[in-house]
């Protein structure tokens, strides 16, 4: 008994080794192509972006992806692009580059979209560029400055469209040493490539500092680690404090320091500078704490109604975006979806991941957009805009051009010269839509 | 003792066999189905760990997702560093996660129950977050771990579009295999017995002359061994490995993988590994169809797997075991 059931275990396993081999070879091998056509059929174009909408990082960046949708669902309703209708999956990502990376495998191999578009975060880019470089998906207008992603034969499919953080640590320095020279400086930043990013721009404009605080990603909503960043400026007593984080870190800053009654000029960098998310965190008061500071933006301030692309898209937004208070983050999600129409027309009819990435090589420069830089694509360049224009923010929180009008500071991510500018940009197209 | 049911040399051919037709199907089914069994490989190495340490030598561990981390960090560090081959990396990763087991189960074989709980519990709240605190460790940004392209002759093997995912699929899965072979081996050899008689009774044991605090530590650098491997494979499917890799949650998915299997049961974890790949596309699936909120998607994996894990532990108190393999191990407990 015992023998006929070893017997039969043996043939049973010798059995099942044989059938496996024989079925590795059997099979054939699936056709996977790598850069086969997703995304485009003939009444649709479906694309992706991942975004913080939960976690620390989420208030005010969760309304940069349903601001893009109002936009191309506004598009959708005025005949799509060459007759297809625009389809956007938003995808979490909670600033995470882990689950970065883990949501775009699925928009890419589930979802099937065309194209990411207006992806953020930096580590979070970083994170699925090697997915993103194997299977050549065009990622455009990544929402982050990170100078690195401009290069374009180690991130090819990748556009940026914000001036680099370099860039705008470079005008701030200029800023700085036109309007606060001889004035201690103090920079609190974000300790990842955002951070060293800036410190970077910062050493290249010859900018010194008498302290320098870094903080790590998502820390900035422990009451302590705020604690130690207004007694680290405490001691150091800088005229002038430059805050280089997202809007919840800023948010933080200012509540800390004014609690401790520590009092400096604030700084703010254009990412955490943006009165609605900060108030969204730290309550409607804290519009008040941002009463006085400096601000850096590539684009109009979302209160002035008088430019056209902001009445435009504040228009839009009432309509297809309802009981979401206009700012900052719903004007960039607007204009990068504009970008992205502008974009998809100009690949034609004949739309595929590569005739998009060359439309953008041969055209991009030529996009209207609400930014008052010029867009730098070309066939060699990945880059988007390229200068600031500061402001200070009102008692309601607004930010305002300072002395009235937007000066441009436009440079490079480079050793370039900080050059002043007037801001010069294509007129918006009837009812904000793409007529290239 | 019950008798095995397969040789060693039985079962490992079988595990071959098993192997090819893993390897076979994965010339089949598309990326992302590879890519997700992947992850159940990954999973099914931490599973192991967690199998080996509560259901056979009796310890609860709730810090193994910080195990993973040293095994993460150290394949990560010495590949990008010192440049090591990605295989030798790995098995660096296992070797740093190995030490830093035995140094926890010298201290893990003095206490038991909640106090074992509750300080591997610091363990994975703490220990990630270390990795802010060291330059060398990238910082919250991580390290890089990404090992390239397939080798030519791999992608000759594999066929014209033998992509870096199917790679993973067969580094992971082949590692995945080896070790239930060896854990399979391991238990059922007089270490096994030795911590099956601690865990059963260990005074009873103590007076047949089992050293029962050296089988706890022992128990505990193997777990640790595989944790970190799993750890390492973790980072090589990610490409990089961060703090935010090894959350605590990730400890407790894996135990909960553990429980749902059955903590006794081998085969069980390749299940509990299913279930926590599954659990997060359902979840999304449903709250899809649902039309949820961001709040609601975000939640909804987290809620399923609880619900899950009360219903198994109030109607299945010995895991999901399907068919009759199953109900015998069952009745073999």
């Amino acid at each position: 008994m015992l023998v006929q059931s070893r017997t039969k275990r043996r043939k049973l396993v010798i059995g099942l080794v044989a059938a496996a081999t024989l079925l590795v070879n059997a099979l054939p091998a699936h056709a996977m192509n790598l850069y086969k056509q997703d995304g485009v059929t003939s009444s649709t174009i479906t694309l992706g972006i991942t975004s913080p909408l939960t976690g620390a990082a989420a208030p005010g960046y969760n309304k940069v992806p349903y601001a893009m949708q109002a936009y191309f669902n506004y598009v959708n309703d005025n005949g799509g692009v060459n007759g297809r209708k625009i389809k956007l999956i938003i995808k979490d990502d909670a600033y995470n580059p882990v689950l970065a990376k883990s949501v775009t495998n699925d928009l890419v191999l589930q979802n099937k979209v065309l194209a990411i578009v207006g992806s953020l975060g930096t580590a979070e880019n970083e994170a699925t560029t090697r997915f993103i470089n194997d299977h050549r998906i065009p990622r455009l207008f990544v929402n982050t400055g990170y100078s690195g992603f401009a290069d374009a034969s180690k991130y090819p499919t990748t556009y940026t469209v914000l001036p680099s953080y370099v860039m705008e640590a470079k005008v701030m320095g200029q800023y700085l040493q036109e309007n606060f020279a001889g004035k201690s400086l103090a920079i609190i930043y974000q300790d990842d490539d955002f951070g060293a990013d800036a410190l970077k721009g910062f050493a290249i404009a010859g900018t010194k500092f008498v302290a320098k605080i870094p903080y790590a990603s998502g820390s900035q909503a422990d009451p302590t680690v705020v604690g130690k960043w207004i007694s680290g400026l405490a001691q150091a007593k800088p005229d002038v404090t430059i805050m280089f984080g997202v809007s919840s870190a800023t948010a933080a800053a200012l509540g800390g320091a004014y609690k401790a009654g520590f009092k400096t000029q604030w700084l703010l960098g254009s990412v955490g500078g943006d009165g609605t998310t900060i108030a969204t965190v730290a309550g409607p008061t804290a519009l008040g704490l941002l009463y006085g500071a400096i601000g850096a933006s590539f684009l109009p301030a979302p209160s002035d109604s008088t430019d056209p692309y902001v009445a435009q898209f504040q228009a839009i937004n009432a309509q297809y975006n309802a009981g979401v208070a206009f700012d900052n983050n719903v004007l960039q999600g607007m204009n990068t979806a504009m970008l992205t129409v502008e974009a998809l027309r100009a690949a034609g009819s004949k739309l595929t991941r590569a005739s998009l990435l060359k439309a953008i090589a041969k055209s991009g420069s030529t996009f209207a957009s609400a930014g008052f830089a010029p867009l730098g694509y070309s066939a060699t360049s990945h880059v988007g805009y390229n200068g600031y224009w500061f402001g200070t923010y009102g008692p309601t929180g607004a930010i305002k051009p300072v002395g009235g009008s937007y000066t441009l500071y436009t440079t490079d991510s480079g050793s370039g010269a900080v050059v002043k500018t007037v801001s010069k940009r294509p007129a918006l197209p009837t009812k904000g839509l793409p007529n290239n | 003792m019950r008798s095995r049911r397969f040789s060693p040399r039985q079962s490992a051919l079988l595990l071959f066999a098993l192997g090819i037709a893993l390897l076979a199907a994965s010339r089949v089914v598309d990326e992302l189905r590879t890519y997700q069994g992947a992850q159940v490989a990954v999973y099914v190495i931490a599973i192991a760990s967690i199998v080996l340490l509560t259901g056979y030598s009796g310890q609860i561990s709730l810090g193994h997702g910080a195990i993973m981390a040293l095994g993460g960090y150290g394949a990560a560090l010495s590949f990008t560093l010192w440049n090591f081959p990605f295989a030798l990396a790995i098995l660096f990763g296992t070797l740093v996660g190995s030490v830093g087991g035995f140094i926890l189960g010298v201290a893990a074989a003095r206490l038991s129950g909640p106090y074992l709980a509750g300080s591997t519990l610091a363990l994975a709240v703490g220990l990630p977050t270390l990795a802010d605190q060291f330059h060398i460790l990238g910082g919250e940004q991580g390290l890089n771990f990404d090992i390239g392209d397939p080798p030519h002759w791999m992608q000759k093997l594999g066929g014209d579009n033998f992509t870096q995912y199917k790679w993973f699929f067969w580094i992971t899965t082949s590692f995945a295999l080896v070790v239930i072979w060896a854990i399979t081996n391991l238990l059922h050899s007089s270490y096994g017995r030795n911590w099956k008689a601690g865990r059963n009774n260990a005074v009873a044991a103590g007076l047949a002359g089992i050293n029962i605090s050296q089988g706890k530590i022992l128990a505990f650098t193997v777990s640790s061994g595989l944790a970190s491997l799993s750890g390492a494979l973790f980072g090589l499917l990610l490409g990089l490995v961060t703090p935010t890799a090894f959350p605590l949650s990730l400890s407790f998915a894996i135990v909960t993988g553990a429980v749902l299997a059955g903590v006794g049961s081998l085969t069980g974890s390749i299940l509990g590994g299913v279930v926590l790949v599954a659990i997060p596309e359902l979840s999304g699936a449903l709250a899809t169809h649902l039309g949820g909120s961001q709040k609601m998607t975000a939640n909804l994996p987290g809620l399923l797997m609880s619900s899950l894990l009360i219903v198994v532990v109030l109607f299945m108190p010995h895991g999901v075991r399907i068919g009759k393999f199953g109900r015998q191990q069952q009745a073999n407990k």
